[in-house]
């Protein structure tokens, strides 16, 4: 024990126990692909899997998923949690298209990021927990919506640069990928090079000691949940192109696949731990997963015993490493 | 019944590894029955492994351990206890939610027939036990978190008689008592050892092993280096052996009186709820000034006030003669005010225990570690590197987590926090608790060191020895409100302690009136 050498520089290639979890997450698609391309080779004589237009096509889907928790994931990371993510992703959508025009993005954005406001001022100051709050939040908005269509379905459509972000391609890679792509270096840069990355992983250790060291808590949880609103919203905005117009419950499917994909990726439920790297493999891991299963032919009522069951099974494997750490 | 001099625990030739440490080496050690036998030893000396190995939390890799002339081996805490070996821990394992009796009941709580818990007996229990412990004040239906740091260490005491110890091990378990709280455990404490109970005892307080144990053990880098009977050797030659060198000077000189200094902070007035009554104090350039008194007398929030922490305050704060306004500690931080606080619990106010070494230094300072919005990793490493030198922090890499680090290095992190944000205030909050001698020795020196660099110190203690060998001034709280400013020479334990208790208040003793929320 020498009196403070200096550290290995932070980009080095060591093996810390966070990156366990994404190296498992990792093995595992590679698992998924490798029994799903034994089923089509058995079956079409095909290794269909492994062609890089499925997987292409496959990210392209994944990248919804992967920006909705890609926002899940900063405020999973501070201890809370936002269960508004559904019907915040609807209006964007809807409010976005409806708006049409230049300013449909903008506005679906700003939409996101309103909701993600009142989130935050009402963890952050009123101290509700934020299960309970953002469950609220999101029955509201579901309730707001709803008024909006008197109950039917929106007649909006989608713009045209809605549609060309969510089905367009550059040099062969969807547009989607392509965002998600920018999204991820940016969350990547808050959180490992800005102060206020650091400070979210302070408060999900522990928000008394942060605050005690004159960080401005409330200030970072706000921040955090205005950035998860607003990507829920860009992922509304994304699907709307997609599907071509926005429609009631189309974040329903997303927000329990966003928050397994955060945690599978390695980042603890209970805050302060994670990499955002994890996030993607969770994400990947997850689409390829329900993709493979389709594919199979498996009934629903077996997907979803599946899908339950992985995600158990590798939290129980995480869970058994950290134990002997703490 | 066997005479008094026969060990009741005898340890032979025990040893323990973790990794390539050994923590503890071929030690031989026997407790008789009725003593009371101190455990002394720096951080890192291997008393906690002891302990752990005597309450079967680890087990021996080598080495017999007997109990009344038994060869035995327990595979877990349970199991110790069951043979009547009782820890009480320096962390608190109290759970603060639960009511007291809940609390002492809650590994064996009284049943009724139907096996429900029987609270009737419980909460009888519960009563006789704190009568034991001398609380009686104490309510047993109070929930933990409402009562006072000591009072809970008290419950712990209780809680752990309630379990029948025939050795009972103290580890640190004064280091949040206040004196008169400490008097009394030493009455239980004599009581029990006349009963027949074998004590265990670990504290770094010196005074409180002259004033309690028959018998000192000392340990050092894993070996137990020689066993006494109390008394035979002063607290010099004892502290020697902890450390296995010279000791100079545990205090560091205080320099002559300079005459009046400008105030850089200045309270006046200052009241929050009941637990501030109208403070006013002042705190000049490169002076240490210490808090003393009873715990519990406003101190703390008096050190929470000032750092913004708590809401709904009257009175005024002028830092260099301007008022000032603090409402949160990001504005106490701020580099106009310059206020830092070394807060009373590390675990889980100082640091970010899971979190390295590095970022825990950083946290505080972050604003000056940033080139435009992004952190400068040269810039941070340096500036990590610097406090790490300066404290003498002992680590082996600044990415380990700040909980692999020892108590005194997980203190000397959480001032290092504070030092880069280079404060001109400085508040401290009873920082030497649970730290070794030789930590403590060179905190003394810093803080000597930060008030002649020309930092402003507010220092709370409860260990009245720092408060005579460090400050300059002390200021004795009672009540909410400073009642004696104590000065040079005037500063001595006989001071301190008459007038934290000899109040000009009521017939009430002060002891009651400490225990009331």
């Amino acid at each position: 024990m020498a009196t403070g050498s200096l550290p290995k520089p932070a980009s080095g290639w060591s093996l810390s126990p966070e990156d366990k979890p994404i190296l498992i997450a990792g093995a595992f698609i590679l698992v998924i692909l490798a029994i799903g391309t034994a089923y089509t080779l058995a079956t079409q004589g095909t290794a269909s899997f492994l062609s890089p237009v499925y997987l292409l096509q496959q990210l392209q889907v994944g990248a919804f998923l992967g920006i909705v928790a890609a926002g899940a994931m900063l405020v999973i990371l501070l201890g809370h949690i936002d269960l508004s993510i559904p019907w915040t992703l609807t209006a964007g959508a809807m409010l976005g298209s409806a708006i049409g025009g230049p300013y449909a993005i903008p506005v679906g954005l700003a939409v996101g990021m309103v909701v993600g406001l009142v989130n935050g001022l009402g963890v952050a100051y009123l101290r509700v927990p934020s299960m309970i709050f953002t469950l609220g939040v999101n029955a509201v908005m579901r309730g707001f919506m709803v008024m909006l269509t008197g109950g039917y379905a929106p007649q909006s459509t989608a713009t045209p640069l809605m549609s060309y972000l969510a089905t367009g391609h550059v040099l062969g890679i969807p547009m989607p990928l392509i965002v998600w792509a920018v999204l991820s270096v940016l969350v990547v840069l808050l959180l490992q090079r800005t102060s206020v990355g650091r400070y979210i992983y302070a408060i999900g250790n522990r928000e008394r000691a942060a605050y005690l060291s004159g960080i401005n808590t409330r200030m970072v949880i706000i921040l955090a949940f205005i950035i998860s609103g607003a990507c829920s919203a860009l992922a509304g905005v994304l699907l709307a192109g997609y599907s071509s117009k926005a429609y009631q419950g189309m974040g329903d499917p997303y927000l329990l696949p966003a928050i397994a994909a955060v945690v599978i990726g390695g980042t603890n439920i209970l805050g302060g731990r994670g990499r955002y790297l994890g996030t993607v493999v969770g994400t990947i891991l997850i689409v390829l997963l329900t993709s493979v299963l389709s594919v199979m032919q498996m009934p629903e009522a077996g997907r979803q015993i599946i899908y339950g069951l992985v995600i158990i099974l590798m939290l129980l494997v995480y869970g058994r490493q950290r134990g002997v750490i703490a | 019944m066997t005479p008094d001099n026969s060990p009741f625990l005898e340890l032979s030739g025990v040893s323990k590894r973790y990794g390539g440490v050994r923590a503890l080496e071929n030690v031989d050690f026997a407790c008789r029955r009725g003593s009371i036998h101190a455990v002394l030893g720096e951080n890192g000396a291997g008393k906690s492994t002891l302990i752990k190995i005597i309450a079967g939390v680890v087990q021996p890799d080598e080495g017999i351990m007997r109990l009344a002339g038994q060869p035995v081996r327990f595979r877990d805490p349970l199991a110790a206890n069951a043979a009547g070996i009782v820890c009480i821990f320096q962390e608190l394992s109290l759970m603060p939610d639960l009511s007291v009796a809940d609390n002492i009941g809650i590994s064996n709580p009284p049943r009724t027939r139907l096996g429900l818990i029987d609270k009737r007996a419980q909460r009888r229990r519960t009563e006789e036990l704190l009568a034991r412990v001398g609380c009686e004040d104490v309510n047993p239906l109070e929930q933990v978190k409402n009562l006072p740091l000591s009072r809970r260490q008290m419950v712990e005491i209780a809680k752990a008689l309630g379990r029948g110890p025939r050795l009972l091990i103290l580890d640190e378990a004064t280091s949040a008592l206040t004196s008169s709280d400490v008097l009394k455990v030493y009455d239980i404490l004599k009581k029990l050892g006349e009963e027949g109970l074998s004590l265990l005892y670990i504290s770094h307080r010196m005074h409180e092993i002259e004033a309690l144990a028959d018998t000192c053990s000392v340990f050092r880098n894993g070996r137990h280096i020689e066993t006494f009977p109390a008394g035979t050797r002063g607290p010099d030659e004892i502290v020697q052996l902890m450390i296995g060198r010279e000791m100079a000077h545990v205090y560091p000189p205080k320099p002559a009186g300079r005459g009046a200094v400008p105030p850089v902070l200045e309270v006046q007035d200052l009241r929050w709820g009941d637990r501030l009554n109208g403070v006013s104090l002042k705190v000049g350039k490169g002076e240490i000034v210490g808090l003393g008194g009873l715990d519990g007398q406003g101190q703390r929030e008096l050190q929470l006030a000032l750092f913004g922490v708590l809401s709904g305050l009257s009175g005024t704060i002028l830092v260099d003669g301007k008022p000032v306004t603090l409402s949160s500690p990001a504005q106490a931080k701020h580099h106009s005010i310059g206020m830092a606080l070394i807060p009373e619990d590390r675990k889980t106010e100082g640091l970010m225990l899971p979190m390295s070494i590095a970022d825990n230094i950083g946290m505080a300072a972050m604003g000056s570690l940033t080139s435009g919005v992004f952190v400068d990793p040269a810039k941070e490493r340096a500036a990590i590197q610097r406090m790490v030198d300066k404290l003498k922090i002992k680590v082996g890499d600044v990415a380990d987590p700040v909980a692999t680090l020892s108590g005194g290095n997980q203190q000397k992190v959480v001032i290092a926090k504070w030092l880069l944000t280079e404060p001109r205030i400085i508040l401290l909050n009873d920082p030497t608790r649970g730290i070794d001698v030789g930590t403590k020795q060179e905190l003394y020196q810093l803080l000597r060191d930060l008030a002649d660099a020309g930092a402003s110190i507010l220092f709370y203690t409860t260990d009245y020895d720092e408060l005579i060998g460090c400050c300059d001034r002390v200021l004795i709280l009672y009540d909410g409100r400073i009642v004696r400013e104590l000065q040079g020479d005037e500063i001595d334990e006989k001071a301190i302690v008459a007038t934290s208790l000899n109040l000009p208040t009521t017939a009430e003793t002060p002891f009651s009136a400490e225990a009331a929320p």
